[in-house]
């Protein structure tokens, strides 16, 4: 009795001193504000597979199980580095972040983000779960940095209605090139038959996708085009044949002209083009068209990784959202806080992948449920076999950025591709020279 | 009768030249508002659908819906309200001072101020930011508000306001035995307000609009403003697949500021027949 | 006591003391630590090694940068005149107090009132060459589309359409209300008179407009150096680097690439560059003054 008693006085003394000792961290991300689609404690009313929607149920659900830790939710403006920055030059850095796995080598390099291997397996949070792509994605050095969250990757989303009158199916299934005059033998068939470009994708205002495009291509012929962490090589022959085979199909109108990133999607879903080279993220949309009765799309979508073209194994170049923590002062408490809001994010891997990202955990990229997502067997091995840049490499969003730029000059005929490849790896290797 | 005819005719061209340029002008705004007024997903395929219905206030109501907006509404109207105030006193004051009054240096120090003019944000902010973590300013309202005082335009525009009007009108009051700044209050001031509102106008657009800053020094949900909080709540490629959403945070947005035009406007022209009271 | 307003007295300047302290701490400290800042190679987060003139040397080979002052110069020559001139014609037919008059005052100070963000958003609709309001009146017209956009040739062009519709609404204002300090007497003993419009125009108000139409070319030369937001977010700078304006490139590399010391420099030239002009034109126009 006595003990029975000690343990209710001990059960109440714990109860309360938990109600008055409630953990606070900041939690920093982007995706956007939809507070008004999913109200807290409910599921969300609309768009139910957005990312917003996603990410905002669950962390309401993360709140709701753990009662003693309250999270203070900071909505950043995408991608979020200039708020980030500023907050780490003012000395008020958040909790936890949401960061691109391309930019994290930057803050590893200033020790601006913790390693957590220890804290992960603390809490059993089994980094042997994460999908390779997601594993190396985090990876810095040795140390794991971050809890993968997605990778997401450019794929060809497919007109199968378009396909099909350009004679390009078999058994149902598109047929795609295995090497650049397939692509262009069938990309002029395509247009032959449909009198409609081939290719849509994003040339105005555009610079990431050239650039990733030619970061598969050149993975597809093993290319090594980072020798070392402080430069790249772009003047070879495999990117030159890269290069000039998009210079081409540009320029015989196998791909829509001027066209930016608003204009290429509203195209693809009203049936102006045979492939859509864009990320994971619009599978959602496209198969919702796909799903409606009468639109352009309706006749069927269809989604696959980039073909390799030469003669490579199937790979392609992938980047990924993770979470972060910064390195700053917090209680023991808080940091605990932290990686138990991390465990509780690879929970929820599933719910993540909804958004058409590819999942980072290993079973569940396995689990029926997941597989039975439209489209996801189809692309689901670029969790295995996608690969990043080398995980030393800094400033890889600035480098995105200068190639692309250069690669829209070649491929739009403004500027000799020779000259352009040059160009950029002039550029790109007097930014990894001045890096500190 | 001829020299009348010639007139109307005059009247008529200007009516026409004007409502033609006038609607060049509105063109991209009515478009603004029927996208405000389209369901995001009919505009991804094509933004020609807001030509015709069917229409929804859904954006509007996701925005109402937003519990945050209101906080940011509210630290926009007062940040962009006292950088608004503060500049029309710091600049009338010093247009007084370098258009009317003479000290030691005046012409050099006026010349100075004009050098500040040709400073671009873009040679300060990153210093600025590193000042203001030293002082402790992030996250505050004076974070917000005091870098917009320090613009020259306004100097500038008053001084040369200030010198356009006659001597005399100043010399006599003074005469008078008003004291210097009754002068400048009661008897100059005054004749200012088209100057001033065409300034208040401009100050509070200037700061209303305002991103890099606000975006890097109010870092804390609470402390945003409307601009960042609206930035931050958009989706990702929210052109493509929030564009009505987009459309309505510019309508919502840029409400504000058309209430701050019409209070200040009617000061602009006041009844030309009896312009500045002379 | 005439003599009092004419005196030199220390006091006097209290009136311009409380801007002239803000002024010295918000923008001239900064400043030159900006300037200091532009001889270390520096990262955002505290990283810094002294390298002089390193910084500066590198920019003067940097092809980019010195495409992108190239842009600057061509955008405001291409920017500054139609915004000194079409705001003081749309100010002259609008000085009027009745009703339609206000609207129309409204309606050109309508398009200011809009961020960047979204009067960008809007003329993408109307020059993208695919589906662009102005391809399909051209395609209804039975000619091709115009690449506005994608054609280095007329990027820049375009960019100033865009700036010179968004910007008009200021200098507007400005000169309206520089026309309230015309006298109006002078008009009624012109309309005596019976001269024309014209030469009332040309021999009153003209002459009593010329400090504001200084201003108003000044101020816009400043501003329009400081061009940004506009190709940021329609072209990136592109195609081909042909709508890459100053500020563009600072942007890309103080934000996006971090090398802070770098893009310090490239502020400290862009702000030699604007002072040259404004002085230029500071002075050329106040001997004008002076002369006539």
């Amino acid at each position: 009795m006595k003990k029975l008693l000690l343990a209710v006085a001990l059960l109440a003394l714990g109860s309360c001193s938990e109600k008055s000792e409630v953990t606070e961290i900041s939690v920093q991300r982007i995706f956007g504000e939809c507070r008004a689609n999913v109200p807290k404690g409910q599921p969300p009313l609309r768009n139910p597979d957005g990312e917003c929607e996603i990410v905002t149920q669950i962390l309401d659900d993360f709140e709701k199980r753990n009662p003693d830790i309250r999270l203070k939710v900071n909505i950043a403006p995408w991608p979020g580095y200039d708020q980030l920055s500023a907050q780490y030059a003012a000395g008020d850095p958040p909790d936890v972040v949401t960061m691109h796995m391309s930019v994290m080598p930057d803050f590893v390099s200033r020790g601006l983000i913790e390693p957590l291997d220890a804290d992960f397996a603390k809490v059993g949070l089994d980094v042997n779960n994460f999908t390779p792509a997601a594993r190396n994605g985090v990876t810095v050095k040795g140390h794991v940095y971050g809890m993968p969250f997605d990778n997401w990757t450019q794929l060809w989303h497919i007109n199968m209605g378009l396909f099909q009158k350009a004679g390009l199916v078999r058994d149902g299934q598109p047929i795609l090139p295995h090497s650049p005059d397939e692509l262009l033998a069938q990309a002029r068939q395509f247009k032959q038959a449909t009198g409609l470009p081939y290719l849509l994708q994003p040339t105005d205002n555009e610079r990431a996708a050239f650039t990733r495009n030619i970061y598969t291509y050149l993975l597809d012929q093993n290319a090594v085009f980072f020798p070392d962490n402080k430069h790249i090589r772009l003047d070879t022959p495999e990117a030159r044949r890269i290069v000039e085979l998009f210079r081409q199909i540009y320029a015989e109108g196998l791909m829509a002209p001027a066209q930016d990133y608003p204009a290429a999607m509203a195209a693809f879903l009203n049936g102006q083009g045979g492939i859509c080279m864009v990320g994971t993220w619009m599978i959602g949309a496209f198969e919702a068209e796909a799903n409606t009765p009468g639109r352009p799309l309706s006749a069927g979508y269809a989604v696959r990784p980039y073909p390799m073209l030469y003669g490579g194994k199937q790979t392609a170049y992938v980047d990924g959202h993770a979470w972060v923590m910064p390195r700053r002062e917090r209680t023991p408490e808080q940091r605990a806080a932290v990686i138990r809001l991390m465990k509780f994010l690879q929970q929820r891997d599933y719910d993540w992948s909804r958004t058409g990202h590819l999942p980072t955990q290993a079973d569940i990229a396995r689990s029926p449920q997941y597989l039975g997502l439209p489209h996801r067997d189809g692309i689901v091995a670029l969790a295995t076999v996608g690969q990043t840049l080398p995980a030393g490499v800094e400033r890889q969003i600035a480098i995105q950025d200068i190639i692309g730029d250069e690669m829209a000059s070649a491929i739009t005929g403004h500027k000799p591709v020779a000259q352009a490849l040059k160009d950029a790896e002039h550029r790109v290797n007097d930014l990894l020279f001045h890096v500190l | 009768m001829s020299h009348a005819s010639h007139k109307s005719l005059r009247n008529t061209l200007v009516l026409v030249t004007l409502i033609v340029l006038g609607f060049i002008m509105l063109i991209p705004l009515i478009w603004t508002v029927l996208l405000s007024l389209k369901a995001n997903g009919e505009l991804m395929r094509s933004t020609a659908n807001a030509f015709h219905g069917p229409y929804t206030l859904e954006n509007y109501i996701d925005i109402l819906n937003n519990s945050s907006v209101f906080r940011w509404l509210m630290n926009s109207v007062i940040v962009s309200g006292l950088t608004t105030l503060g500049v029309l006193v710091l600049s009338s004051l010093a247009g007084y001072g370098f258009a009317r009054l003479d000290f030691p240096g005046r012409d050099k120090l006026f010349l100075f101020v004009l050098f500040g003019l040709a400073i671009p944000e873009q040679a300060v902010i990153i210093t600025r930011h590193q000042l203001f973590t030293a002082l402790h300013l992030h996250n505050s309202y004076p974070g917000l508000i005091l870098p917009g005082l320090a613009a020259p335009f306004g100097v500038f525009l008053m001084t040369q306001y200030f010198r356009a009007i006659p001597k005399e009108l100043d010399e006599a009051a003074l005469l008078d035995n008003a004291s210097r700044f009754q002068v400048f209050w009661k008897v100059l001031l005054p004749l200012t307000l088209p100057a001033q509102a065409t300034l208040g106008i401009f100050t509070f657009l200037a700061s209303w609009n305002e991103y890099w800053w606000p975006l890097i020094s109010a870092t804390r949900s609470e402390m945003f403003t409307l601009t960042v909080g609206l930035a931050a709540s958009q989706i990702n490629f929210a052109q493509t697949s929030g564009l009505g959403y987009l459309m309505t945070q510019a309508v919502f947005a840029a409400t504000p500021i058309l209430v701050v035009y019409i209070i200040f406007q009617k000061y602009i022209v006041k009844a030309v027949s009896g312009a500045a009271a002379r | 006591m005439g003599a009092r307003a004419a005196s030199r007295q220390w006091s006097n300047a209290l009136f311009v003391a409380p801007y002239l302290i803000a002024y010295l701490c918000l923008l001239i400290f900064p400043l030159v630590s900006g300037m200091g800042l532009s001889l270390f190679k520096a990262d955002l987060f505290g990283g810094r090694e002294f390298v002089g003139l390193e910084n500066f040397a590198r920019l003067f080979k940097d092809t980019v940068f010195l495409q992108s002052v190239a842009n600057t110069f061509y955008f405001v020559l291409l920017t500054v005149p139609p915004l000194t001139v079409i705001p003081l014609f749309l100010a002259l037919l609008l000085n009027r107090s009745d009703r339609t008059a206000a609207i129309f005052r409204g309606v050109f100070f309508s398009s200011s009132v809009l961020s960047v963000t979204i009067v960008t958003l809007i003329w993408r609709m109307i020059l993208m060459t695919e589906g662009g309001l102005a391809a399909n009146i051209r395609h209804a017209m039975g000619f091709d589309a115009i690449p506005f956009l994608s054609d280095p040739n007329l990027v820049m062009i375009s960019m100033a359409i865009i700036t010179v519709w968004w910007c008009l609404g200021l200098p507007m204002m400005l000169y309206l209300s520089a026309l309230q300090q015309v006298p109006q007497d002078i008009y009624e003993a012109a309309e005596l008179d019976n001269s024309g419009w014209f030469r009332t125009l040309w021999s009153i108000t003209l002459p009593a407009l010329s400090r504001t139409v200084i201003l108003v070319a000044i101020f816009q030369c400043v501003l329009q150096f400081q061009l940004f937001g506009q190709p940021q977010l329609i072209t990136q700078g592109g195609p081909n680097g042909a709508s890459r304006p100053i500020v563009l490139f600072i942007f890309e590399v103080g934000f996006r690439r971090w090398d802070i010391g770098y893009a310090a420099a490239a502020s400290q030239i862009l702000f030699g560059i604007i002072l040259l002009a404004t002085l230029i034109q500071y002075f050329v126009t106040s001997r004008k003054q002076v002369s006539s």
